[in-house]
Parts: C-alpha cells; structure tokens; sequence
C-alpha cells in the first residue's frame, strides 16, 4: 500500500468512525424535557383499581407499578418482580422483588405490599372489574419480604397475561398511603394519595384539563425514566387535536381517531402514526333472552321475541351483513373485516370468517323459514350511541344491507350513559352497534360473555344468553395449561359462539397512536400497556 | 335606589333557586343513570343500589333537592358523583377561564359593533355602510365553530403557530393549578382565538341593533337642534346620540350572556379550554348530576346579576330613568 492509498483509507475509515459514533450519539437517550401528551377523553378518576376509561389506565401505567409487564409479541418481561417461577402443577406462581422498588413516600415494594394490592381488588368492597379474573386465587402468601407466592384454587393459564395486562394489569398499591388517605382523596387525584412505583408521580390532576407527572428519582430502573415531566391535556375535538399536532403544540396523541389518519399522513408526513392488528372488537350485537317477569336482571328468563330464535341471528347477523362493505365504507378499508369473538390481534385469535359469509339470498331463504316475508315484514330496533361517529355510519350501513334481505331497522340514537344503561340494565334493545374492551387473550373477553344463568353472571354479557355450555368452554380453556389443546379449544368456543350468534363481530376496531418524529423509545402495544418510562426526546 | 338594588338582589334567590330546581327535575328526567358511568365494568346491580343509597338518590325528588339547597346554604355544593371532588373548587378552577373568554368576547363584540354601527348610521346607503352591515350579516350567520376552525388554519397552522391552537395558561393571580402564565401575553394569546370566535356573531347582533338606533337618534329633534346650536359633529355622535342609542344595545347585551355561555361550550370545546362550558356540558353527558347542579346555579345567578347591571346601566345612559 502506497501512501496515497494508505491516505485514502485512513480518510474513510474516519469518516465511517465518525458516521458510527454520530448514530450511536443520536440513539443515545437523552435525559429531560417534557413529554406534551394529548388524550381524546377525560380521565374519570384516580382510583386505578376501579375507574373506568383507557384514559385513566394510562396513567396509571406511569403513576404505579405491578409485578410484569407483557411485550407486543407476548413475552413476560419484569416490572417490581424480578423473576418469577410457576409450580410445576401450576398452582402457585412466586415473584421475587426487586430490592430497589419503593414508593414515591419511600414506603418499600415488599410481598405485603403484594398481598395488600391483590386482596384489595378481591375485596367486593373494592368494586373493581377485576374481580372476577382473581377468582381463580387462593391466597396471597408472604414468604419473606422480597418473596411473595400467589397459590390458586385451580391451574389458569392466563394468570400472568392478566397480571401483565388485562386492564390495567396488576397495579401495586401502597398500603401506607391507602390507610392514610381516604378513597375520595385518591379518586380526586390528591398526589399523595396517589403515591405508586412507577417512573413519573402524580403532581397535579384537573379533571378534564391536564395532568402533570414529574420523573420519580429514585425508580427502581436505573437511569430512568428520561423525561423530566410528563403533561397530559384533554383535547376532545380530532380536529384541534391534528391543529395542535401539526403546530408541534403536542408530541403524542394517545388515542387518535381512524376517520381522520389520513387527514394526518397528508398533513403531517412525518408524524409516526402507530398501529397494528386490531385488538377491539366491533359489534353488532343481538339480544338473546329478555326477562320473563318483566323486571330487568331476572334469572327468569324468556327468549327474545326476534332474537330469541337462532335462525333469525345468523339470517340477520351473520348471512345479511356484508362485513366487506361496513369496512369500506366505515372505515375506508382500515379495518379487518372479522367474524369471530376475538379480534386479528388478539392471542391465539382464529379467522373463523368462513362460518359467516355474505349471503343475501340465504338470509332470505332462513327468515322465509321462520316466516317472515312481505306480508309478515320482520322489524327491529338497531341502538346506537353517539360516543363515536363511526358507529352511526355502521349502523346506517346495517340498516341499507337489512333493506336488502327485507328486514327494516329502526335506528334509535342515544347517549353513552343512555346506552349503558340500557345494555348493562337488561333494557329492552334488539341489536346495538358498539365497540367493547380491547382484547389482550380470548380469556380477557371472559366476563362480558358469561352465560346468564345466576345472579352472579357479569352486567356486561350483554345479550344474556342462558348457554352455560359457554362457561364450560371459558373454564376449560383459561385452565388448560398445554397451549396446543389450549388453542384447539379456544378455537372450538369462538366457533361455538358464532355459530350460535352469542357474540356478533362486524371486524376491528383500528387503533391508532400518533407521536412526533422526535419522540423515540416508545414501545407501540395497542392500548395495553402505554409506557412513558423507556421515552425520550430527540430535539 | 339602594331599596330598588336590595330588592332586585333579594329578588335573585328566588329565581335561581328555581332554575337550579327546573334543571335538577329536568336532569332527572333524561334517561341514564350515573351509577352506571361510576361503576363502569364492575357494574352490579346489587353494587348500583348501594351505591344510590350512599348518594341519596334512591329517595324522592323533592327530598333531594332539599337535602341539595340544605348544604347548599351552607357552603357546600356536594362532590361529583363520579370522580368525588368537590363541585365548588372544580367550579372555582374553570370560572376564571370562561369569565375571561366572555368578557373579552363581549369587548371584541363592542369593539367592532361601536365604530361600524356608527359609521353604518352616519354613512347610510354608502359604500360604508354596505360593507358594515354585509359584515354583520355574515358574522351572524357564520356558527361559532366554523370561525374557530378558521382562525385554527389561519394562525396556528398558516402563519407557523403565531397563536397556540389549544389549551389554556391562567393569568397570573387567577391561577389555581401549576400551569400559569409568566406575562399578559402568556394568557392572551390562548384566549385570542376563542373570544374572537364567540365576540364575532355577538359583534354582528350588535352592530345592526347600534346601527338602527343611531339612525333612529340622529334624526331626532334634540339631535337637529344640537346641530343648529353648532354644536360639533363629534359630541354630537359620541355624547348625545351614542348615549341614548346604547340603550336598547346594553339590553341585548344582557341577554347576550346566555347566548355567550351556550357558545361557550362550543368554543371551549374546540379550543380545548378548560372553563365552565366543557365542564357543564361533560357533566350533562356523564349525568352527573351535582355538576350539573353547580353549572345551572352558576350560570343562572350570573344571568341574573347581568341583568340588574344593565338595568343599573340605564340610568347611567339616561339619567331620566329612575328606580324607586
């Protein structure tokens, strides 16, 4: 090698080095700053183990911490617990805590503080939703103070997705805090009632304008969270919401609205607009059994007197509606068309759309069974809320494809209390047009479709059917612990409930995120788990 | 006068005792319930009658709304029924931003109403007084919500974010959170764009209401002999005619407020403003119904207040006018 060539060489490779470093250097986070978030809803309240709303569960990611957390692909990863172990039978789970994790009082994550979370939400006096996902728990021993084994009555497979992310997850409370302060103090979002083990503490809270949460030093996670603060705001109009964006007066909307993912690609190009396979299912659902005696919430029950004869259902629900259509025309094509219970994203998900084809002529033939036709016109009520506008575009779209078979639906538009209370109330509805609770496992979707068959059957199996053989299937499938029968049987029971039309999927509801392209280290995981902690700003 | 002030303040609980009452029975009428929205998916029943005992409303109506006026006379407005904080201090929060929004809605109102109506009477059937009254015209029939979306493209988008598109930063000394502004400026420039917006329609009301009692004023016969007496055209328009043509204005403008705080809700919501308006209107769809008695009693008592200051304001503009 001559010295020209040599020169060459040496000229190259310090351009390399330094196009090397500057990468590493720009992926390298950077610590402060504060994180401008945008949510399209209120936060209810601060209670984490009972208030309602995505919005609320977002926070209480960031405010609190739980044992582990679940990545996008399905893997365990550690939160307050680091590590864990299942008995071989499958009946007690041990966590190991992290010696680190405290309070932001400084009061010490320890299995009591475990034991005091977990009864806590088993407690009916708590009223929390998840309730009846701990049912399978026995106790909640503590083994020494960084040791904590949580025994169950039976095998659940699903134990560690729920307490990774169903809802919340499993959020730790703090038992000194909880005993010092009232509920109120903690459902008003005083801070230090709100006293969690995650990266940012609550500073301030003002119900439907902003919250503010500051980084907590002392977060068991080493050098984290990066960012100084982070700044919630309410902003309920999509439009603002995209002005503000664009105006680069937000870095992350938490939840933007589908209708308008285009409006931002074109005008933004390059925000990053986060999605994935849809984990909320869009129904139409269809009332099953009314009461007998006229008083809603009866275990006496009659059927429906359209819905009550399955014919009928997969007439209208499965055969006469071109899910195709909905999806073009709702969603501009965004969405999965879908018939099964569990959406495209949810685990062990199964595309069942075959069972329930597009079938106009069919439809008719099967109401012509029953006998309805020209001169016995079959007519329902279809119920819809003015919570989303997609669902009153649906609703239209159902009501043109039940003109096509003969079928007239009346469309009644309400609030979303009013539909509520209808829904949860045993009101007198026929079908209603809704998306439900985000789906993390077929097992997740457990509680809104318990038969009914006692008072003690969950408010939100909506169209109350009385087929305990779907309880059977729920119980042996959350218990089967070898994952390929796990999956032939769940398999099995979305089959079962489309073909008995128990549960009426159109498709997906898409999600979308959308974050500045000078956010990075955010992890997309649907509307599971918003994490803050891994965030920083790269301007 | 005083007797006159002592009676019309007296006169006010009556009256928004019984608005607050219409609105407590109207509320209850609506379908829905809040305890569904409280309980959310730990919804029971068992858990929902329980819980209407602890609020009280499992008892009758007219029970309630005592067991509501009862704490009421004593200070306390009740806690939300779905997140437990107090209605008064949340209340408190958002009272200075919509006491801001309509008042510097209804000072861009006169700002723009006051000079074309004067102009428009003055310059009749000129080029104008056409372009004052077509301006009017399409302020009035241009909704709120569409200005807003206006001025969003204009100057938070189109001139680079000359004005911040949402939000709200209180002004210094009204601030009760940790989002306060530094300066002035710092709270103005968030509250341009909506009092804009809400001022822009009452602007148009205004000036053709100014405009028609100008009209009416100048060509009466005090007006002409303050000009045959040489009188100069400026105290003429401005102490003589303006003065009496006001009257009818301040009227309206009274009446004006209900107007201003309906719209309020619109632009508040679009602006993401935290003020009284999203908060009434959240409160409506959430049935909740304390909130809801908070936002009546609110809005009804400064209606009320509104109207005795511009009755007051008569005899300021005229001082024939007397109160006995």
């Amino acid at each position: 090698m001559n010295r020209r060539s040599f020169l060459l060489v040496l000229s190259a490779l310090v351009v390399l080095l330094g196009f090397v470093s500057s990468v590493a250097l720009a992926q390298t986070p950077k610590r402060g700053g504060t994180l401008r978030v945008s949510y399209g809803n209120k936060i209810a309240h601060l209670d984490f183990h009972t208030a309602p709303g995505y919005e609320m569960m977002w926070v209480a990611m960031n405010v609190g911490c739980g044992l582990v957390n679940i990545t996008p692909d399905g893997k365990f990863v550690p939160d307050a617990a680091e590590s864990w172990q299942m008995a071989p039978d499958g009946l007690a789970y041990t966590f190991k805590l992290r010696r680190n994790a405290i309070f932001h009082d400084g009061t010490p994550v320890d299995a009591a503080a475990v034991k005091f979370s977990i009864e806590r939400l088993m407690d009916p006096a708590t009223k929390s939703g998840m309730r009846s996902f701990y049912e399978p728990v026995h106790s909640v021993e503590v083994l020494d103070p960084q040791t904590v084994q949580i025994r169950l009555k039976h095998p659940y497979a699903f134990f560690m997705h729920m307490l990774a992310g169903y809802r919340t997850g499993l959020v730790l409370y703090n038992p000194v805090a909880t005993q010092k302060y009232t509920l109120q103090d903690r459902q008003q979002g005083k801070p230090e009632a709100v006293s969690g083990c995650g990266p940012f503490k609550l500073v301030e809270w003002v119900k439907g304008s902003h919250l503010v949460m500051d980084r907590f030093d002392k977060y068991f996670m080493p050098g984290q969270p990066y960012l100084d603060r982070v700044m919630i705001r309410v902003i309920k109009d999509p439009v603002t919401e995209l002005a503000a964006f664009k105006a680069g007066e937000i870095d992350f909307i938490a939840s933007f609205s589908p209708e308008h993912v285009d409006t931002m690609k074109a005008q933004v190009p390059k925000a990053a607009i986060m999605t994935s396979k849809e984990t909320t299912p869009m129904l139409a659902a269809m009332k099953v059994t009314v009461p007998k005696d006229g008083k809603p919430m009866s275990v006496e029950r009659a059927s429906h007197p359209i819905f009550g004869d399955v014919r009928v259902r997969k007439a209208v629900g499965c055969y006469g509606i071109d899910r195709q259509e909905i999806v073009k025309i709702a969603f501009k094509g965004q969405a999965t068309p879908w018939v099964g219970m569990a959406p495209p994203g949810t685990l062990e998900s199964v595309n069942i759309n075959h069972l329930c084809p597009y079938d106009p002529a069919k439809a008719k033939a099967l109401l012509a069974e029953i006998g309805y036709g020209p001169s016995k016109p079959l007519t329902f009520e279809l119920l819809t809320n003015t919570e989303k506008s997609v669902f009153n575009i649906i609703a239209t779209v159902i009501k043109e494809q039940m003109t096509r078979i003969g079928v007239t639906a009346n469309i009644k538009l309400v609030d979303k209390v009013s539909w509520l209370n209808s829904t949860l109330q045993d009101g007198p509805w026929d079908m209603y047009v809704e998306d439900l609770l985000s789906l993390l496992t077929i097992d997740s979707n457990g509680y809104l479709s318990t038969a009914y068959v006692s008072a003690k059957s969950s408010t939100w199996s909506h169209p109350r059917h009385t087929d305990t053989k779907v309880d059977d299937y729920y119980a042996r499938y959350a218990r089967e612990v070898d994952p390929i029968k796990r999956k032939a049987i769940g398999k099995e029971l979305l089959e079962y409930m489309a073909n008995n039309m128990y549960w009426n999927t159109i498709s997906g509801s898409p999600f979308y995120m959308v974050a500045q392209p000078w956010i990075k280290g955010y992890v997309y995981n649907a509307e599971f788990e918003v994490h803050f902690d891994n965030v920083w700003l790269d301007k | 006068m005083r007797v006159y002030i002592l009676r019309r303040l007296i006169g006010i609980v009556p009256t928004v005792l019984m608005i607050t009452f219409v609105v407590f029975v109207m509320m209850r009428s609506v379908p829905g319930d809040p305890v569904v929205a409280l309980l959310g998916d730990a919804y029971t029943e068992e858990d929902a009658v329980r819980v209407r005992a602890e609020y009280g409303l499992n008892k009758p109506l007219l029970v309630q709304y005592a067991i509501w006026v009862g704490k009421l006379a004593q200070g306390d407005w009740g806690n939300s029924i779905l997140s437990g904080r107090p209605v008064l201090r949340d209340v408190m929060i958002r009272l200075p931003v919509t006491l801001e929004l309509i008042l510097l809605s209804m000072g861009i109102a006169l700002l723009i109403a006051v000079p074309a109506a004067i102009v428009g009477a003055l310059r009749q059937n000129t080029w104008a007084d056409y372009t004052a009254t077509t301006i009017a015209m399409i302020g009035v029939s241009i909704p709120e919500f569409f200005i807003g979306v206006l001025l969003l493209l204009v100057f938070s988008i189109g001139l680079g974010g000359l004005l911040p598109s949402s939000g709200w930063v209180y002004l210094p000394g009204t601030c009760q959170t940790i989002i306060c502004a530094a300066g002035l400026w710092g709270n103005v420039q968030y509250v341009l764009m909506p009092a804009f917006a809400l001022g822009v329609g009452r602007a148009a009301i205004l000036t053709r209401l100014l405009r028609a009692s100008m009209l009416e004023v100048i060509r009466s016969d005090y007006v002409t002999t303050a000009r045959a007496k040489g009188l100069s055209e400026r105290p003429i328009v401005f102490k003589h005619a303006l003065k009496n043509a006001l009257i009818p204005t301040v009227t309206v403008m009274g009446l004006q407020v209900g107007f201003l705080i309906g719209g309020a809700i619109v632009v508040e919501t679009l602006f993401a403003m935290p003020g009284l308006g999203t908060f009434g209107i959240d409160a409506i769809i959430a049935r909740d119904y304390q909130q809801v008695q908070g936002f009546a009693l609110l809005t009804a008592f400064a209606f009320v207040v509104m109207n005795l200051l511009v009755d007051l304001t008569y005899t300021f503009l005229d001082p024939r006018i007397r109160y006995a």
